[in-house]
């Protein structure tokens, strides 16, 4: 559905990106990894229209996104979150939702509203102020909740498991497999700990230095000896 | 009774006080009747900059740009093609609206550097009205523009039929600033304030949004002036484009709470009777200095501006009551 070719970005001097590609299939779960600084935030960036590339293609179900503003790529299926949480300012969780819902998906639809509260486990915090009331989990379960109210088809989450405890780390891995069931989403998962990845994606990308070095299962990926090189100091893989 | 029971009344006795009570008592007092239409005249434009302010989240210097079109679009189509003065004032709205369009290169500009575009802009306006002598008299300005006309036996053209006009736009303004508030459209505006990409990335055409508020600000500024322009009769850039236009409805919508819907309302009745009245006679030269005075009292005493002030007084009281 998604497909990147030879992707380049440029932030003055620095090479975010310096050739990326790769296809994203329906209802594909794929796990992104690489060091820090890797690109693979502005991957995301680049997919959701937040950053223009300098070159290269990216199309998504035969048609080019690259001219499309970030607003109505959400409403093309696109779902993305923040790795730094950004909730919408001045507005409850539920006026989160209740925004992306009707302008990503262009309906008023309290029950599915509901249904998302309860999926994330946000119902309690459902009338909170989002910007100051929320503890971190509850921050990353809003990123996920904000994009599944546009109704993606295809889901993009940068870090949304990284800085949590064991436990609600693992609550929140069975979440997200919930929500891929039901809403029958493509996702793309940044993730550093390579057991969460393993775990939820049978298809792993490694990114380094803007360029994709690996594509493949898990096992396959992770006994690489060049994404071993790029992961220098990481020697448990 | 709810808040917005109380809300709800308190808004129809201001209305029945509006167009039942100011008419009978000050229908025969045309000067008192005057300010009060001048009054309510800085009011609409108060009320507009607010609605752009709040939902838009923009700072404007340049209302008096749409004022000024407002009124000259209006007073050109009445005099010089003969459309009635009624839809020639919603034509003047809508020629502001569309004026707004040129200033959509400055919606990307943030803060103080949107506000100073909008302030240039204004200017060109001014001087496109001075030098395009045919349609608008040039400096010379425009004589005898046609007044309101009299309707089912009500003469508009009146002070008192004015009256009614204006009070008229600025309670549909008001309430339609009150509907943009409450929808989504509300909801997106307010989410947009300081997190943009990611209310963009949700699906809301952020830009879209923005500029409709301006259309809709500018909109009810250019019915506002236009409505000035047919009850005075009279016109002149350095008069319609005057900074006075932007001014005095900031301090208007500073005063009575620019957070709030009708605070910029009352902030433009308070500042404009209490000076004409109270100031000037007593001070006739630097009466102006007063309501300096008065505005910065009010940002140091009760930055929301009077409305919220009352609104606090007033659940205070209810406390007490009840205690
Ligand atoms: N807006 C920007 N302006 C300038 N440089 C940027 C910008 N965004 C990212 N970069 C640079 O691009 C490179 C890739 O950054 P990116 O955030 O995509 O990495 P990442 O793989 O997500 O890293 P991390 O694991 O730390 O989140 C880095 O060198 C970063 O400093
Ligand atoms: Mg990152």
């Amino acid at each position: 559905m998604l497909t990147l070719e030879g992707v380049q970005v440029n932030f003055g001097g620095v090479q975010a990106l310096k050739s990326a590609s790769f296809s994203v299939g329906e209802g594909e779960s794929i796990g992104l990894v690489g060091p820090n600084g890797a690109g693979k935030t502005t991957l995301f960036n680049v997919i959701s229209g937040v950053v223009r590339p300098t070159g290269g293609r990216l199309d998504f179900r035969g048609a080019s996104l690259l001219r499309l503003p970030e607003w109505k790529r959400a409403r093309l299926g696109i779902g993305r979150s923040f790795q730094i949480p950004r909730p919408l300012g001045h507005c409850t969780v539920r006026e989160n939702l209740i925004v992306a819902q009707r302008f990503g998906a262009g309906k008023k639809d309290p029950k599915r509203i509901d249904e998302i509260l309860d999926l994330l486990n946000l119902r309690e915090k459902a009338d909170r102020d989002a910007t100051t009331e929320l503890a971190l989990t509850e921050h990353k379960a809003l990123e996920v909740g904000k994009a599944l109210a546009t109704e993606p088809s295809l889901l993009l989450l940068d870090e949304v498991l990284a800085g949590l405890e064991t436990n609600s780390k693992r609550a929140f891995m069975e979440r997200l497999a919930v929500v891929r069931e039901r809403y029958r989403l493509a996702m793309v998962i940044i993730e550093h700990d390579i057991p969460t990845i393993a775990a939820l994606c049978p298809r792993v990308l490694v990114l380094n230095f803007g360029q994709i070095i690996a594509d493949g299962t898990p096992d396959a990926v992770f006994r690489d000896p060049e994404v071993i090189r790029s992961y220098t100091g990481e020697t448990t893989l | 009774m709810t808040t917005k029971h109380v809300n709800r009344l308190l808004l129809i006795v201001a209305l029945a006080v509006a167009y039942v009570g100011v008419p009978l008592l000050f229908g025969g007092n045309a000067y008192v009747l005057g300010l009060i239409v001048a009054a309510l005249t800085i009011a609409g434009v108060a009320v507009a900059w607010a609605l752009l302010g709040n939902l838009g989240g923009m700072v404007s210097f340049g209302h008096a740009a749409f004022f000024g079109v407002g009124s000259y679009t209006s007073a050109v189509l009445a005099m010089k093609l003969g459309v009635p003065v009624f839809a020639a004032m919603l034509l003047g709205g809508v020629g502001a609206a569309v004026s707004s369009i040129a200033m959509l290169p400055a919606l990307r500009l943030r803060g103080p550097y949107f506000a100073l575009a909008i302030l240039a802009y204004a200017h060109i306006f001014q001087i496109l009205a001075t030098e395009m002598t045919p349609v608008t008299g040039g400096a010379g300005g425009l004589l005898s523009i046609p007044r309101f006309p009299a309707v089912f036996g009500v003469d508009f053209g009146e002070k008192t039929g004015g009256y009614l006009i204006i009070l008229t736009i600025i309670v549909l303004s008001g309430l339609a600033y009150d509907a943009v508030r409450r929808s989504s459209w509300g909801l997106a505006l307010k989410a947009m304030h300081d997190t943009e990409v990611a209310t963009r990335v949700v699906g809301v055409p952020s830009t879209h949004l923005k500029a409709a508020m301006l259309a809709l600000s500018a909109f009810i500024t250019g019915v506002v002036g236009a409505f000035n322009a047919h009850f005075i009769s009279f016109l002149e850039p350095d008069y319609a484009f005057s900074s006075g236009w932007t001014v005095l409805p900031i301090a208007a919508a500073i005063f009575g709470g620019y957070r709030t819907v009708w605070g910029p309302v009352v902030g433009a009745l308070a500042i404009y009777l209490l000076d004409q009245l109270l100031f000037k006679p007593i001070m006739p030269h630097g009466h102006q200095m007063v309501l300096g005075v008065l505005l910065c009292a009010m940002i140091l005493f009760s930055p929301g501006g009077l409305m919220p002030a009352l609104r606090r007084r007033a659940a205070k009281e209810a406390r007490h009551a009840h205690a």
